[in-house]
């Protein structure tokens, strides 16, 4: 039988520990945005050193389960004297932030290289055509560079995205009180796996939807000339082609 | 020091039959993974609406649902789950199911949804005209399936599982939380023991690297092999 | 010169359609042992979806299909459409025709050789040595023996369809299709298929052939079918089409497809 109260009592209590796991998504995601940048520019650089350093951060940080890295940053790192008496350990001792920065590393890795996909798949003719009207590098980068290599980027970003909000489930591993945590507790005490469980996994499959939702009204804000040139141009398929493959 | 020789007080060889367990924890979970996303692709390939959606609403769930809450509902509900079982046929008291069994379990549904869509984007990459011919000499359909569908959609499908193997290897690092001692678990236990939290997460985490690293090479080679037959003429001029 | 030999081949009244476009519209067609009939014919007359229709490639919506007497049975299915009542019946007469494709076709992941013993290996169910001894002397017949082991990526289009063509003889079909089959090739490689299709004529095979050949057609085959919006709009031996006796439409086709 439903049990509606205890149903209703429970997706209230995750729902109360909704901010806590989107505090750390938003926190990671623009922070990895950022520092995914920056990987970036070091990647493509002609440097050997600092193509050859973010070549290593890439493969490290997609080579190895995002659970050891956040251990190893949250349990890790606390072991020395060094960190703990230096600025950044008010910030690393608190489970929140720890979690958010290993989020964020990890997904800079993962950010890092779908924009280096987005910004190979660019026409070399549109580069050369911006060039060729004498910009300058910086506004190379900036109107035609950018622009292009966000609008390819953004399908594999989106799945990326979805990735991130599933994995701040594992800062419930290092005493964050997200939805998986709580999820947990109460699965522990009441025994009444199924039921959490659906609770827990609505709120995450509702956060997912409305990211995607967001990524496809971005995209459709982002491409309105390529749409607005398919519409003057269809035509209605005739019968004879749709149909047939030969004559 | 942390001590990682193979002796008494060594956690060299902990380390390494945990490994041994990861691999085969993540070979089992591809393997529950491929049947079950052949299936799923089957599904989302078929020409019946509600047969779709099965597969869609499959792909959704364990796609957009954190890994560690599947592992949850597979740990704390798994057992509870078969012991009522048990119990219908009379079985007397708390069956515990190995957490081997469920962490591959878990691991492998989780895969699965990603292999179908791996399995199914090979699929439709495959020229429809070959099915033609094999149907125009009269070639019976599972006979097709295995002789023209199938290696191809393995050859096509090869680059992409290459990806799902590295995922499902950094994935079986949570089932840690079941117990099982994996690399992760491992890792853990050494370091809370000897209070070496760096060095021993460290280690954990180069010891997945090379796993990676391992897996990428043997998949570019198979890659390799595979795909000789469409590599078109270099030498070969009339 | 009148065939009198039996009727390998029997189409009556095909109709075929695709939603509201009615592309076959009661063809009935009539093939004996050694005839070599083309089948000409404009864009969208239907002549490809005819000959698919033969090897039920594509389902007649009605009409009888009889391959060396045997009929193939239909049976209506509740939307309205047909559907082979017996598709092993279905499988068995496919392996008694054989089909050459406008884009060949050819098991991509498969060698020249496996290419052509696949079917009398697999559907046959014929002796591995056999079909291997087999296949390399029809494959030495359209000339490409030393390419045996080759895969279809490191050949040209036109060897693809030579392979192709060899891969249907493997079969020794009773009647060999042909859906347009130099169409996809370069105008270079296109005379080494038709002396290949030659050869297969002058040998005594039952072909039908759709084409945009004209040599072909009037030098090869020895009927010559033309077709017009889903019809036979007139056949005869290519001396009567060619000549006089051709209709207006079929001398107009005929000139717009000559332009130099």
């Amino acid at each position: 039988m439903i049990d509606l109260p205890f149903l209703t009592d429970t997706f209230l209590k995750l729902a109360a520990a909704l901010p806590v796991t989107l505090g750390l998504f938003f926190s990671s995601f623009v922070l990895g945005g950022l520092l995914a940048l920056v990987i970036l520019a070091m990647r493509m650089s002609r440097n050997p050193l600092l193509s050859g350093f973010a070549r290593g951060y890439i493969l490290v940080f997609r080579g190895s389960p995002l659970m050891i890295q956040l251990f190893l940053i949250y349990y890790g790192l606390g072991q020395f004297e060094l960190i703990r008496h230096s600025f950044v350990w008010p910030v690393l001792r608190e489970p929140f932030f720890c979690a958010v920065v290993s989020l964020a590393l990890c997904t800079a890795s993962y950010t890092a290289e779908i924009f280096r996909g987005g910004l190979l798949a660019i026409p070399a003719g549109q580069i050369e055509a911006g060039m060729a009207c004498g910009m300058s590098r910086w506004l190379l980068l900036r109107r035609i560079v950018a622009p292009i290599m966000l609008r390819y980027a953004l399908p594999a970003y989106s799945t990326e995205a979805i990735l991130l909000v599933k994995s701040t489930a594992l800062a419930s591993l290092v005493t964050v009180w997200d939805v998986t945590g709580v999820a947990q507790q109460i699965i522990q005490r009441t025994y009444r796996t199924m039921e959490v469980f659906i609770c827990a996994a609505l709120i995450y499959l509702i956060l997912n939807f409305i990211i995607v939702q967001i990524y496809a009204w971005i995209e459709r804000r982002l491409t309105p000339r390529l749409r607005a040139v398919e519409a003057a141009t269809a035509q209605p398929v005739p019968h004879a082609i749709a149909g047939e493959k030969h004559d | 020091m942390a001590n990682l020789g193979f002796g008494e007080n060594g956690w060299g060889g902990l380390i390494l039959s945990a490994t041994l367990t990861t691999l085969l924890l993540s070979l089992a979970a591809m393997m529950v993974g491929a049947a079950v996303g052949s299936g799923v692709a089957a599904a989302k390939l078929s020409s019946r609406r509600p047969v779709r959606w099965l597969g869609d609403g499959y792909s959704v769930i364990f796609r957009g649902i954190p890994e560690l809450l599947i592992i949850y509902l597979f740990y704390f509900g798994g057992s509870g789950l078969i012991t009522q079982i048990g119990q219908l046929f009379g079985a007397d008291g708390f069956i515990e199911v190995p957490p081997f069994l469920i962490g591959a379990l878990a691991i492998g549904l989780i895969s699965a949804s990603y292999q179908a869509e791996v399995f199914r984007a090979g699929r439709l990459a495959l020229n429809p005209g070959e099915i033609e011919a094999a149907q125009a000499i009269g070639m019976p359909k599972p006979r097709i399936l295995q002789r023209i569908v199938v290696p191809q959609v393995v050859r096509y499908a090869l680059p992409g599982l290459s990806n799902v193997w590295q995922m499902s290897l950094k994935d079986s690092a949570l089932i840690s939380v079941t117990g099982i001692v994996e690399l992760m678990r491992a890792s853990q236990v050494a370091a809370g023991s000897t209070r070496q939290y760096f060095t021993f997460y460290l280690i954990g985490g180069t010891c997945y690297l090379v796993l990676t690293v391992l897996s990428n090479t043997a998949f570019k080679k198979a890659e390799k092999r595979l795909g000789r037959a469409h590599r078109s003429r270099t030498a070969a001029h009339s | 010169m009148t065939n009198y030999a039996p009727t390998t081949l029997s189409m009556k009244e095909i109709r075929k359609s695709f939603g509201s476009l009615e592309v076959l519209k009661g063809i009935s067609l009539d093939a004996r042992k050694g005839d070599v009939i083309s089948i000409l014919g404009a864009s969208g007359s239907g002549k490809s979806t005819f000959l698919r229709c033969i090897n039920l490639l594509e389902m007649p919506d009605s009409g009888v299909v009889s391959v060396a007497g045997e009929t193939i049975e239909m049976k209506r299915h509740t939307r309205g459409h047909q559907l082979a009542a017996n598709q092993r019946q279905v499988e068995s007469l496919r392996s008694r025709l054989g089909m050459v494709f406008q884009s060949f076709n050819l098991w991509s992941h498969m060698t020249v050789l496996q290419n052509v013993i696949e079917g009398p290996l697999y559907v046959l169910k014929r002796n591995k040595k056999e079909c291997i001894e087999q296949a390399e002397k029809i494959l030495d017949r359209v000339g490409l023996l030393n390419r045996k082991d080759f895969y279809p990526a490191q050949l040209s289009g036109g060897q693809q369809q030579r392979v192709a063509i060899a891969r249907a003889l493997a079969m020794e079909p009773e009647v060999m299709l042909f859906d347009e089959p130099t169409s996809a090739l370069d105008p270079e490689l296109v005379g080494d298929v038709l002396k290949v299709m030659r050869n297969l004529a002058e040998e005594g095979r039952t072909m039908l052939v759709v084409t945009h050949e004209m040599g072909f057609a009037r030098n090869v085959s020895n009927r010559v079918v033309f077709m017009h919006q889903g019809t036979i709009d007139c056949q005869g031996t290519p001396e009567e089409m060619f000549g006089e006796q051709g209709s207006p439409r079929f001398k107009q086709f005929i000139s717009s497809h000559q332009a130099g």
